[in-house]
């Protein structure tokens, strides 16, 4: 679910990220209870302050809030659409890049997603 | 600050343990102590927990030489020390009879959690063994935890919950030190590593500040002895 990886950046941007994925993809939903700090350090094998930290960033990022005494909440309101067209828009560029240094355009990009899609149009075998 | 060397060298015969070492260490830190069999990870733990003195330079936990502040260190040695005969039942009334500070609620709630059988020490395996090892000197309200080579050797779901109690066990007003040679799998738990070499310290850095330039601790430890 979390997929850290030591050799992909800090691991609290990495934390971060993991929560905006379930959001957009709908395994957390708005309102929901994260683990606690502790718990998702033991559950990762990461150092505590460094889940409290994500934590920070995703509450500046007013993804979320800390209710006294009950814990860190997904905020109401939300704005998983924007998340969702964030992380996707993310994955388009990365695509794109790879597109251009392959020294191919636009079209041939279109046709490679169609061909991966399974509702694309696909050449007859 | 909790615990500091200040130069210090450890000279065994006409070879140095650790040569010319400063470090400080501060309460809330788990610190990764790195290197290759023979660097001075376990020389520098030893000279931290007053079971050696240093031949030239100073050792200080909480502003005293280790010795007079002996009740606030806890120790792992990586040697397999327990008596044979041992059971958890007998090992927790040898820690109680040494160590005030030995709080019997969590070492139950360790031995729980770590698994470890009631039988004797004889019979157990070595990730056992370790596993009780490690409960015993956990339960200590110590403030500065020396733990040698807690991983190297034994099974990999001994490991795994080691490494999650230490994250559970965590306190704020306590330092970790951790030695290991095995770093990939230890190095998501420390905030910052030291990477001895040849009894120096080569690297001195926040865990977090290397992966932010794209180098996990491993490939920095790769780095530096290359």
């Amino acid at each position: 679910m979390w997929n850290l990886d030591v050799e992909a950046g800090p691991i609290y941007t990495q934390i971060v990220r993991g929560v905006e994925r379930m959001l957009a993809n709908g395994k957390m939903k708005p309102g929901e209870k994260l683990p606690s700090a502790r718990e998702l350090a033991a559950e990762l094998k990461v150092n505590p302050n460094t889940v409290i930290h994500a934590f920070s960033q995703l509450e500046m990022a007013q993804m979320t809030e800390t209710k006294r005494g009950l814990g860190t909440f997904v905020r109401e309101d939300v704005n998983v659409e924007g998340i969702r067209l964030r992380i996707l828009q993310e994955a388009a560029f990365r695509f794109w890049s790879e597109v251009q240094s392959l020294g191919l355009g636009l079209e041939d990009a279109q046709q490679a997603l169609k061909k991966a899609s399974p509702n694309g149009q696909r050449e007859e075998p | 600050m909790l615990a500091k060397l200040f130069s210090v060298t450890k000279r065994y015969g006409k070879t140095d343990g650790v040569h010319d070492l400063s470090l400080e260490l501060h309460p809330g830190q788990a610190v990764g102590l790195l290197g290759l069999n023979g660097s001075g990870k376990t020389t520098t733990l030893k000279l931290l927990a007053g079971m050696l003195f240093p031949t030239q330079g100073s050792v200080e936990v909480l502003g005293q030489p280790p010795r007079a502040n002996r009740g606030q260190i806890a120790f792992l040695s990586d040697a397999d020390n327990l008596y044979a005969w041992m059971t958890p039942t007998d090992a927790e009334r040898f820690m109680v009879g040494l160590y005030p500070d030995f709080n019997l609620h969590r070492y139950r709630e360790l031995l729980a959690f770590l698994e470890v059988p009631k039988q004797g020490y004889r019979s157990m395996s070595r990730g056992q063994r370790a596993r009780l090892r490690l409960a015993m000197v956990l339960a200590r309200d110590a403030r500065l935890f020396l733990l040698d080579e807690p991983l190297s050797g034994i099974d990999v779901i001994s490991r795994d919950r080691i490494l999650k109690s230490l994250v559970l066990e965590w306190r704020d007003e306590a330092c970790l030190v951790l030695s290991t040679h095995e770093v990939s799998e230890a190095e998501g738990i420390f905030e910052r590593v030291l990477l001895l070499k040849e009894g120096r310290l080569a690297l001195d850095a926040r865990a977090e500040d290397l992966r932010a330039r794209g180098q996990s601790v491993k490939d920095a430890f790769i780095e530096v002895l290359a």
